[in-house]
């Protein structure tokens, strides 16, 4: 180990075990410094890469205000009753003592874009040469008549991975023998787009178990969504008459919900709930907005880059950024994050800069055993990034390659949690 | 696994001499390969093979045979090979990419 890498790896250490301290980036004087905020797909990524190819040539400092990341992906296999929360679980022990990361836990609340500093929920600032706002995800609530943040425990969004994700799986559990269960999608663009979808087959899954006369309506506010043949074979399939899919032109649109009542007023109908998921329109992460590199809801960039096409020295990944035809999801998040870190390398220490590469994956269990995915590639164009080639399971696959898809999933849920966390 | 993988190399080396086709060797991609450009096209692979590997499913690509890498994703560009998600990625990799991997990966510490 290098003197330079054996420092960061110390103050890693110090760092993750001293909650809020002084800053490492102080002491290390000389060294270019890159600030994440965000310790998802994209942010952990980021940091994990800048400092693992950097060999600490890089200072880096990972904002997130949790200290244990409960991944959005795979909490749907949560919902089915898959496996336990603690699965999904992960912390930054591993970017700290492994990669020399400085880990600070706390809210990044604003950035000084012209002095390239960033204000801490503490007070503090951090400086930094080169930012990455990875924040995921707000939701607008006020995109759902009668839904805000002050019932959402009553009826949950679950976007979010934390404690929302566990009510929902309480409520599932404990609804009334033969009740209704409404889901409400979000409307486009939202984070996981197959999402929705792969929820309610886990639901359906789990009633079908402990609940079998149990209905779920879904109401959407689209007229089609992701992997809608393969969804709605596997529907009929495993769980015949259990779920009904209503369309936006066919409903007429979601009027209010009424959180007391558990009613969803809509032209059609008025539908009444015994549990419910209700997903409102969603935007980039509020720092996004703080640092001014959003353009409305979301925040353009540069695909070669993943560079804010705002400021140059700004790197958006994951669902906040405006990545055209790459979905919202940990897959692409976690990609993007690799091209922004050779990219921040390359300024920052003068390493090679190589073509701007992205991929993504989204599979989706519908029952044991049956999983579908969906995929493609991309490059970074002049204008945007482009789908370069592209794939999606068929309906005819055999049962083997269903199993073997979920298999696969379960693979990949190691491989990029450790490609982020290790 | 790597027997598994083994005897795949074998009988893609096989089908390669009965059907000999215009490709270049193994060896001749693996030389056209840049190490560095492989590390960055690696972080590609990283997101689902895992370094430790599985005993099913997604394997350790970790220190494997360069040989047998280039083999290996020749078969999955030319869709000899089954997996879309594996198609995918090998069909936009051109000869020099592919050799690049595989010095990057067989020049890494082997799962056990």
């Amino acid at each position: 180990m290098s003197k330079i890498s054996r420092r960061l790896f110390n103050t890693g250490l110090a760092a993750a075990s001293v909650s809020t301290l002084a800053f490492p980036s102080i002491s290390l004087g000389a060294l270019p410094r890159v600030v994440v905020i965000g310790g998802g797909a994209g942010g952990a990524t980021a940091a994990r890469y800048i400092a693992k190819d950097s060999n600490g040539g890089v200072d880096v400092t990972l904002v997130e205000a949790s200290k244990r990341y409960y991944t959005c992906f795979f909490s749907n296999i949560y919902l089915g009753g898959f496996r336990n929360y603690g699965s999904i679980g992960h912390n930054y022990y591993g970017l700290a003592v492994n990669r020399g990361v400085n880990m600070v836990h706390e809210w990044a609340v604003s950035v000084d874009a012209a002095a390239r500093k960033v204000k801490l929920g503490s007070g503090e600032h951090l400086s930094y040469d080169k930012l990455v706002i990875s924040p995921g995800i707000d939701l607008k609530y006020d995109t759902i008549n009668g839904y805000s943040a002050e019932v959402q425990d009553h009826m949950p969004h679950a976007w979010k991975s934390g404690t929302q994700v566990q009510l929902l799986r309480n409520q599932v559990m404990n609804m009334k023998q033969g009740g209704t269960f409404v889901m409400v999608p979000p409307p486009n663009p939202y984070r996981c787009p197959p999402g929705p979808y792969e929820r309610v087959s886990m639901i359906a899954h789990q009633f079908k178990q402990s609940n079998p006369s149990a209905k779920i309506v879904i109401l959407d506010p689209k007229n089609k969504f992701s992997k809608q043949g393969l969804f709605e074979a596997g529907w009929q399939k495993h769980y015949p008459g259990m779920i009904e899919w209503i369309s936006a032109d066919t409903h007429g649109g979601l009027k209010n919900v009424n959180a007391s009542s558990m009613e969803f007023e809509t032209d059609l109908d008025t539908f009444k709930a015994d549990a419910a998921c209700v997903v409102p329109g969603q935007r980039a992460g509020a720092i996004a907005m703080a640092a001014g590199v959003n353009n409305g809801d979301w925040c353009p960039i540069v695909p070669t880059s993943m560079q804010s096409q705002a400021d140059e020295n700004i790197y958006v990944l994951g669902d906040a950024s405006i990545a055209k035809s790459m979905p919202k999801s940990g897959f692409s998040a976690n990609s993007q994050a690799k091209v922004a870190a050779n990219h921040i390398r390359g300024a920052l220490t003068g390493s090679k800069v190589f073509d701007a590469r992205y991929s993504n994956t989204c599979w989706s269990l519908i029952a044991p055993d049956d999983d579908i995915k969906v995929g493609a590639s991309y490059t970074g164009g002049a204008e945007a990034i482009d789908v370069e080639s592209k794939f999606i399971s068929q309906g005819d696959d055999s049962s083997e390659t269903r199993a073997a898809n979920y298999q696969e999933s379960i693979d990949w849920y190691n491989g990029i949690t450790a490609d982020m966390f290790s | 696994m790597k027997i598994l993988l083994f005897v795949i190399f074998l009988l893609i080396s096989f089908c390669k001499f009965v059907f000999s086709d215009e490709h270049l060797d193994e060896q001749q991609i693996i030389d056209m390969g840049d190490v560095e450009y492989g590390q960055y096209l690696g972080a590609e692979c990283a997101s689902c093979h895992h370094q430790s590997g599985a005993s099913e499913g997604i394997p350790s690509i970790h220190g494997m045979d360069a040989e047998v890498f280039v083999a290996l994703m020749l078969a999955y560009r030319s869709k000899d090979m089954e997996n879309p998600v594996m198609q995918m990625i090998a069909g936009r990799l051109n000869d020099e990419q592919i050799g690049s991997l595989a010095l990057y990966f067989s020049g890494l510490e082997p799962s056990n």
